[in-house]
């Protein structure tokens, strides 16, 4: 007996579970991927049904209606209207919340229009009995012309009932649910005489939604039928308020709720929760707890990471036979995989908390919270998110900017979101703070090197709220704005859930930004390791003879060596060509190495430092630190590391997108170069100006 | 010898990449962000 394929879309409003019910189908046979052209994740899982039928099992984007407003509910409309898309469902399955049915059955009633036979799956069913839910099944079943599987993510219960209705999914009757005639009478039966061969909703959707349709001459259809933009919004509304009427009347007598039996305690957290002032001290304070902890407990398993690559480097070093393979082996791929590797714990603790607080559905009464404030700058509540989550990493930063729907806000996050002092300027900041500012307490409490950190960790965040301010008045796109957030029940996390989450994303990290820094990596060792003509090719013998007054041993004559191939290198030929444009902010050609060698990721900075006052480790800080608080600029006869460079040095890392890898996921995320060249020339232009300011006030 | 040629490879792999990462022209579509974008 042949197996046979089919399509199962999984459809639903955000937060009504339905990824866990998608979990339960799939197991582990999933495979997450991109749609063509656009950056929306797209989740695809296989599932064994009986009668020899294997279900591609498809994850759409929650969304609350088929009135796209955001890149994921486009994704789902054009998926439903195109019957030529492989992925096309023989069965649309919308998930619901037992407990938010009335908002969430408007998406189930419009896809009904569409005639895709649709099975209604009402999950959280485990918390009927708590919140005192009655559910008239067959007369739902009657009244919504579908199957009803009533399932339990919670307690993997009824997932067996709704494979069996996937199976007969070819019993469920095809019947709309509302009658498209009566949102305008006159418009849409002409509408219909015209296109006799088409469904009526699908048409009204072609009219009143900017996406793909296939075998559609859309334009065809909007010179004919076309009504002016304020009268076709008044029809939505209809719409929508047409439908609402439809599922009150079958909920009257479909559902029943006895609040006497509820044992509620929703209600009262939330008003904590979301409270003016409470609500944010509260906020702030989870915060608070999150980056102590991530930043604690990341610590371990960094180090591990950090020496077991160093101890990987040293025995290839030594094991290996010696030349450039080997020499490009342990001083620039195994460090630079090391140094995409080390970031797994920071980037995992952070989605592990997020998925948590998104899982128990604390987050989107902190999205609510801040939504009123951020408004004002130009971003949404939802952008909280992101700009939380660069402080350890931009990356999943921007990718975590998906979920914003008014485009304008979410490009305006993602430029900003940079700002936000990520983990990889830690190295940077340290070092300098411990170099210029001294170790003394203020008011004999307060630690001015730790103030300091605090302190540009606030600066970062001020700048990303004052750049979005800008960036909101100065960018001219047509977005729509308004704003939904689903308010989901407060539950324990399933930590199935999370664990998924967590490995997605950390995956989507390493496979995506960890290439492009190894290929840099690669790249910029070549430049730091070949040099043209003799200074390069004859560094022993010029620093001989610079030394033969006062001779060095061994390790101090090596070090000289590697300085002087480091400086006639050609990175270092470039340090030299860009000192005249950093000389102003305070810095001589090594900084300026320094400065390019950290373009691809900030952090190579300490490391490239380390290289060129010879001490070969950067991880032997007061090595590095007591060689830069010795060097002289030979002109002046003054330190380099004053107060006044270390200054415009941490206000240079502070606003410059020194990062290869956020330029790339920017570009990555907009599907443009436009905006992460604005970004580049942005923040360096700030960065460079900035620096230069401090540099001559402070001199 | 032998240890060049490989190392020069890998070079030349990690130029390619980051090549046909940044400037090789892709047929996707552009930009749906939102509104009238013209990708329809």
């Amino acid at each position: 007996m042949s197996i046979q394929n089919i399509n199962v879309a999984l459809i639903g409003n955000p937060n009504v579970g339905k990824t866990s019910v998608f979990n339960m189908l799939t197991g582990l046979n999933q495979q997450v991927g991109n749609y063509p052209g656009i950056t929306v994740e797209k989740k695809i899982g296989f599932c064994k049904l009986p009668h020899n039928i294997k279900a591609n099992i498809l994850d759409l984007p929650g969304t609350y209606s088929l009135n796209a407003s955001s890149m994921d509910e486009s994704v789902v409309i054009e998926l439903l209207l195109n019957k030529n898309d492989k992925l096309y469902p023989d069965v649309a399955v919308v998930v619901t919340d037992v407990e938010n049915l009335k908002r969430n059955l408007l998406i189930y009633t419009q896809i009904k229009d569409l005639e895709i036979p649709t099975i209604l799956v009402i999950n959280m069913a485990d918390r009927m009995e708590t919140k005192g839910i009655t559910l008239n099944i067959p007369y739902l079943e009657e009244k919504l012309k579908t199957k009803i599987a009533l399932v339990s993510s919670r307690k993997s219960r009824g997932i067996e009932e709704l494979k069996n209705l996937i199976v007969s999914y070819k019993t469920i009757p095809n019947e709309p649910c509302l009658n498209s005639t009566v949102i305008d009478k006159d418009y849409f039966e002409k509408l219909q005489h015209a296109f006799p061969n088409q469904l009526l909703y699908k048409l009204w959707l072609v009219i009143t939604q900017d996406v793909n349709f296939s075998n559609l001459d859309r334009n065809e259809i909007r010179s004919t039928f076309t009504k002016s933009h304020s009268e076709l919004k008044r029809l939505q509304q209809k719409e929508t308020i047409k439908r609402y009427q439809f599922i009150n009347d079958v909920l009257k007598e479909g559902l029943k709720v006895d609040a006497s039996m509820a044992k509620d305690i929703r209600a009262k957290l939330d008003r904590v929760l979301t409270h003016k002032i409470w609500g944010y001290f509260i906020f702030f304070a989870i915060l608070f707890i999150i980056f102590q902890s991530i930043f604690s407990w990341s610590t371990i398993p960094m180090d591990f990471i950090d020496s077991t690559f160093a101890s990987l480097s040293s025995w290839v070093a030594e094991e290996l036979p010696s030349g450039i393979l080997t020499d490009l082996l342990s001083q620039g791929i195994i460090p630079g995989i090391g140094g995409v590797i080390i970031f797994i714990p920071q980037i995992a603790f952070l989605f592990l908390f997020i998925s948590i607080l998104e899982e128990s559905g604390y987050m989107s009464r902190v999205v609510f919270l801040m939504d009123k404030i951020m408004r004002k700058f130009g971003l949404s509540g939802k952008s909280v998110v992101p700009l939380i989550s660069g402080t350890a990493c931009a990356i999943p930063a921007i990718m975590a900017t998906r979920n914003i729907e008014n485009w304008k806000e979410r490009l305006i996050t993602i430029l900003v979101t940079p700002f936000t002092t990520c983990s990889a300027r830690l190295p940077v900041y340290a070092i300098i703070i411990s170099l210029v500012i001294p170790n003394e307490r203020v008011f004999g409490v307060l630690n001015m090197q730790g103030l300091s950190l605090m302190l540009l960790y606030l600066l970062g965040f001020g700048t990303a709220i004052l750049s979005a301010y800008i960036l909101n008045k100065i960018l001219k796109l047509d977005s729509k704005t308004y704003f939904v957030v689903e308010m989901p029940s407060y539950k324990l996390p399933l930590f199935k859930n999370v664990g998924i989450n967590v490995v997605e994303k950390t995956k989507a990290f390493i496979v995506g930004a960890g290439k492009i820094i190894l290929a840099i990596s690669i790249i910029l060792w070549f430049l730091a390791s070949y040099g043209p003509g003799k200074d390069f090719n004859e560094a022993e013998a010029i620093v001989k003879e610079r030394t033969i007054q006062k001779p060095l041993n061994e390790v101090e004559f090596e070090n000289a060596v590697a300085s002087q191939k480091l400086e006639s290198s050609y990175i270092g030929i470039m340090g030299k060509a860009i000192e005249p444009a950093i000389s102003p902010l305070g810095y001589d050609w090594k900084i300026g190495i320094a400065i390019i060698s950290s373009f691809a990721a900030r952090e190579v900075f300490v490391g490239t430092l380390a290289t060129i006052y010879s001490v070969g480790n950067s991880d032997n800080e007061a090595t590095i630190k007591s060689k830069m608080q010795e060097e002289v600029n030979p002109v002046t006869g003054e330190k380099i590391f004053n107060f006044a460079t270390g200054i415009s040095l941490l206000l240079f890392y502070a606003f410059a997108m020194q990062c290869a890898s956020t330029l790339a996921i920017t570009k990555k995320e907009t599907n443009s170069w436009k905006w992460p060249a604005m970004q580049l020339v942005f923040m360096s232009a700030l960065a460079y100006f900035v620096a230069l300011l401090a540099y001559q006030l402070l001199k | 010898m032998v240890q060049e040629i490989i190392a020069f490879t890998i070079l030349g792999l990690a130029v390619a990449f980051l090549v046909k990462k940044f400037f090789w022209k892709s047929k996707k579509k552009k930009d749906c962000g939102g509104g009238d974008c013209g990708c329809s």
